[in-house]
């Protein structure tokens, strides 16, 4: 690709990124998913973790912060593509030279970073609420894992979008794969609660090895080679998600295309 | 007599129009999403995480009071839903016009979603028996069965109660999320009332559920009907509560739109 | 090399009817359809409504896969080199959809630049200069959820002229303005034409095919009925005379009465407010008047006047009249 594309390209993906942020900013579903609901998990795993000892206040906030984390991506990256359609920008948004992926980057880029405010959230509530103790053991490894966590979720978000093109019922499907997610990552308890063939479907997801990077480097249990390895996952997960979006996408816009679906009738 | 016949015609027709025109998209997978795989889930999710904090020994604890849960997802969603739905399909001002009596109306709505979210709280309570070992061979099932229908009855008030509120707020789903998530935490759910502060477990016990789930428990565990009586008698008329608390308020509104003519603005 | 070229375009839409025992049914709602767009040429595609024109837009503009036949834009197919030919168009379709509510126009105006690639710098003039154009140069800073369904089309109109495409597609662009707008709006195409631009116009308004377009393909049920400069259409029914009555209510078969009198070619009813306008197509122009009061007899018949042809009465020619 040309260099002077490539920038444009950069560029376009910034302006989605920030009409993203405006648009969700006053939204209430957003302010749900991002904050409140998290923030409720956290207070509940608040008594029930913390309070018997099972754990301490920063593997809850870490914990809620990645619900609130996958939520997000889940109803708000998931629905880039629909959420055009149901606002009957989908027509322009195909018809326009910037490819769809780019716009979707952008858009997931945006959800993703406003859902860090659940762990601030949480954060916050632990600290003055419960009034727990909440410092970092490893912050340099911690704000690695942070960053290659929002990779791995951008980048699965780019392919959910497409596949959430398929049928009219995708949020009954959305509502249904909310929680399953928060125990297959491994967010608030560990995946050897859950039964062990259910354990190869964890480590396929990005959310898994993110979980377990930030847990291991907020509350210091794990090794530099652990943690290592757990970046290495999210990276090559990443990288997979990245190659195949582009045809996926692709692919599902021309399905639209031809069955006449980028508009809803 | 005929009054009597017209009425109970009306609720019926309310009732089952309210319930199709819903979930008119009903398909197999949807069906199975929503009423089997996310129930499911959330049960799994928070009796897990229990464990995890104390041991398989306290699953009960946790299967039985996310079962009851389920019963807010019929009560506040699905009630709030039939009277919002009014609104956004523009027949509200059909509604409030007819000489129809309101409260045969207004509970025509609630009946059916009191069915289905009764059928919800068996299919958790099973799931806990199927996954978590959850003994129910000391249940009094009659007295349970009474308890999960007076318990869904009872978050139907509250769902009532919302509804109206959907009525003047477009914020509906965000209400509806919030007291979801509010009742998971408070009802005694997921945190037993005694480890709460003394003013939360106040605010508890004005929430439907928490008697329900809380009579739940003792019967499982082998309580009598007469034991939980009290329990059960303080949930039927803390539903009786809201629905007349909602009622209030759906004339309110009435009265309020009718006065200043801005029915078509709801 | 054509701007646009069109061969044997066709598209299909299957639909299934019932919920238990589906039936798949087709629509047809373009129907091998050829024509060609000449560079720089303001082209007008009329027809009624659901003959076809928005799907051969949105075929046009790569938003729809065709069933059947070829349509090349700049030379480029619409199906396989979609990606080369979006940079260098632009579409509007009517309506209130297609616009960010929670943005200004302005900063939907930015979006979309950047969107089409258009360098920041170019971009703030263009806007400035745009928002002058179609008249919310002071309404810019306004959320878009406020406008009326006028201002957003203006608005739409903005955005399509962005990155100054060489071929426009305006689908019923003057629908939902006020007729000031819409004459505005008219004058802006004439300017657009005299850049070199190549237009494809269509409407259902003749008067508006008449008074921009240099060719007119009329489109009915989705096959085209006549192609051709409005001159010439016009003078297919040069040799008919229009008699145009004033009635209050004609019934159905006193309508066919005057349908199948030999000397009458066609035969259209429009009601305006309370009237009704009974136009017919006869070579034998004022002439035919008294039999044609006979056949009314006992109906009340107001104006009658005897008069020239214009598009529009080709155009009912071609679409085989409506009563």
């Amino acid at each position: 690709m040309k260099p002077g594309l490539w920038r444009q390209h950069v560029r376009a993906g910034l302006a989605a990124f920030e009409v993203t942020l405006r648009i969700n900013a006053p939204d209430s579903f957003v302010l749900f998913t991002i904050v409140v609901q998290p923030l409720i998990i956290a207070i509940m795993a608040m008594w029930m973790l913390v309070e018997r000892g099972a754990a301490n206040a920063l593997y809850v906030v870490v914990g809620s912060g990645m619900t609130g984390l996958w939520s997000t991506l889940l109803f708000l990256g998931g629905n880039s593509i629909n959420w055009e359609r149901w606002t009957g920008t989908l027509e322009l948004m195909v018809g326009q030279p910037t490819p769809v992926a780019v716009i979707v980057f952008g858009k997931n880029a945006a959800v993703v970073f406003q859902s860090l405010l659940s762990m601030v959230a949480s954060y916050t509530v632990a600290a003055i609420l419960f009034r727990q103790p909440l410092s970092v053991e490893q912050p340099l490894l911690f704000a690695v894992s942070l960053l290659l966590t929002m990779v791995a979720f951008v980048s699965f978000g780019l392919v959910i979008a497409p596949l959430f093109l398929l049928s009219p019922a995708v949020q009954h499907f959305q509502n249904a794969i909310e929680f399953p997610i928060y125990m297959l990552g491994g967010f608030l308890f560990p995946i050897a609660l859950l039964p062990g063939w259910t354990t190869p479907f964890s480590y396929l997801l990005a959310p898994f090895w993110a979980a377990r990077a930030l847990h291991g480097a907020s509350t210091g249990g794990a090794s530099l080679e652990e943690l290592a390895f757990d970046w290495g996952m999210m990276l090559l997960l990443g990288a997979i998600y990245l190659l195949i979006s582009g045809r996926l996408i692709e692919r599902m816009l021309r399905k639209a295309r031809s069955e006449a679906t980028l508009r809803l009738e | 007599m005929r009054k009597l016949v017209l009425n109970l015609r009306l609720f019926i027709d309310g009732a089952l129009l309210s319930y199709i025109a819903l979930f008119r998209w009903l398909q197999p997978h949807t069906y199975l999403a929503s009423k089997v795989v996310m129930p499911l889930a959330q049960i799994l999710f928070f009796t897990l995480m229990g464990i995890f904090a104390s041991g398989p020994g306290n699953a009960a604890f946790y299967a039985i009071g996310n079962a009851i849960h389920l019963a807010s997802i019929n009560g506040i969603y699905g009630v709030t839903m039939s009277i919002g739905g009014d609104r956004w399909s523009g027949a509200l001002p059909y509604i409030f016009g007819t000489p129809a009596n309101r409260l045969v109306l207004f509970s025509g709505r609630a009946f059916f979603h009191v069915l289905d979210g009764m059928l919800g709280v068996i299919m958790g309570l099973a799931w806990g028996v199927l996954l978590f070992g959850l003994d129910l061979s000391q249940a009094d099932l009659g007295a349970l069965a009474l308890t999960i229908l007076i318990t869904t009855f009872s978050t139907s008030g509250l769902g009532l109660l919302l509804g109206c509120v959907s009525l003047v707020s477009i914020e509906t789903m965000f209400v509806n999320n919030t007291f979801y998530f509010l009742l998971l935490a408070f009802s005694g759910a997921n945190i037993p009332l005694t480890e709460m502060p003394g003013w939360m477990q106040s605010v508890a016990w004005a929430l439907p559920l928490t008697r329900g789930i809380a009579a739940s428990r003792q019967l499982i565990a082998g309580s009598t009907l007469a034991e939980v009586a009290p329990l059960l008698a303080g949930e039927f008329l803390l539903g009786g509560l809201y629905i007349l608390l909602g009622y209030s308020l759906f004339r309110w509104f009435e009265f309020q739109a009718k006065r200043r003519g801005t029915l078509e603005a709801f | 090399m054509d701007a646009v070229e069109v061969r044997s375009l066709r598209r299909v839409y299957r639909t299934t009817i019932g919920v238990l025992r589906r039936k798949a049914k087709e629509v047809v709602a373009v129907d091998d359809i050829s024509f060609s767009l000449r560079p720089g040429e303001l082209f007008g595609l009329l027809g009624p409504n659901g003959a076809g024109k928005t799907t051969t837009v949105k075929m046009l503009t790569t938003l729809l896969i065709p069933t059947g036949g070829t349509a090349l834009v700049l030379g480029k197919d619409v199906v396989h080199q979609a990606d080369e030919i979006r940079a260098r168009i632009g579409f509007i379709f009517g309506g209130e959809r297609g616009l960010y509510w929670r943005l200004s126009g302005i900063d939907n105006l930015r979006y979309f630049a950047s969107l089409y690639h258009v360098e920041p710098a170019v971009a703030r003039k263009r806007i400035a200069s745009l928002l002058e154009l179609v008249g919310l140069a002071d309404r810019g800073k306004e959320k878009v959820e406020g406008y009326s369904r006028g201002m957003m089309q203006r608005l739409h109109i903005a955005r399509t002229l962005l990155h100054d495409p060489e071929v426009l597609f305006l689908d019923e662009p003057t629908i939902g303005l006020d007729p000031v707008g819409a004459r505005e709006l008219r004058q802006v195409i004439r300017d657009l034409q005299a850049e070199k631009k190549t237009i494809l116009l269509t409407t259902h308004y003749m008067f508006e095919a008449d008074a921009l377009c240099q060719r007119v393909a009329v489109i009915n049920k989705g096959k085209i009925v006549a192609l051709d400069t409005p001159e010439a259409l016009k003078s297919n029914v040069a040799d008919l005379a229009v008699v145009e009555m004033e009635v209050f209510g004609v019934p159905q078969d006193v309508l066919e009465r005057v349908r199948s009198l030999p000397f009458v070619d066609t035969v259209s009813l429009e009601n305006v407010d309370q009237r009704q306008s009974l136009r017919v197509q006869t070579r034998r122009g004022s002439e035919a008047v008294p039999d044609l009061v006979g056949v009314l007899s006992g109906l009340r018949v107001g104006r009658v006047i005897v008069r020239e042809p214009t598009l529009e009465d080709a155009y009912v020619r071609l679409v085989g009249g409506e009563a």
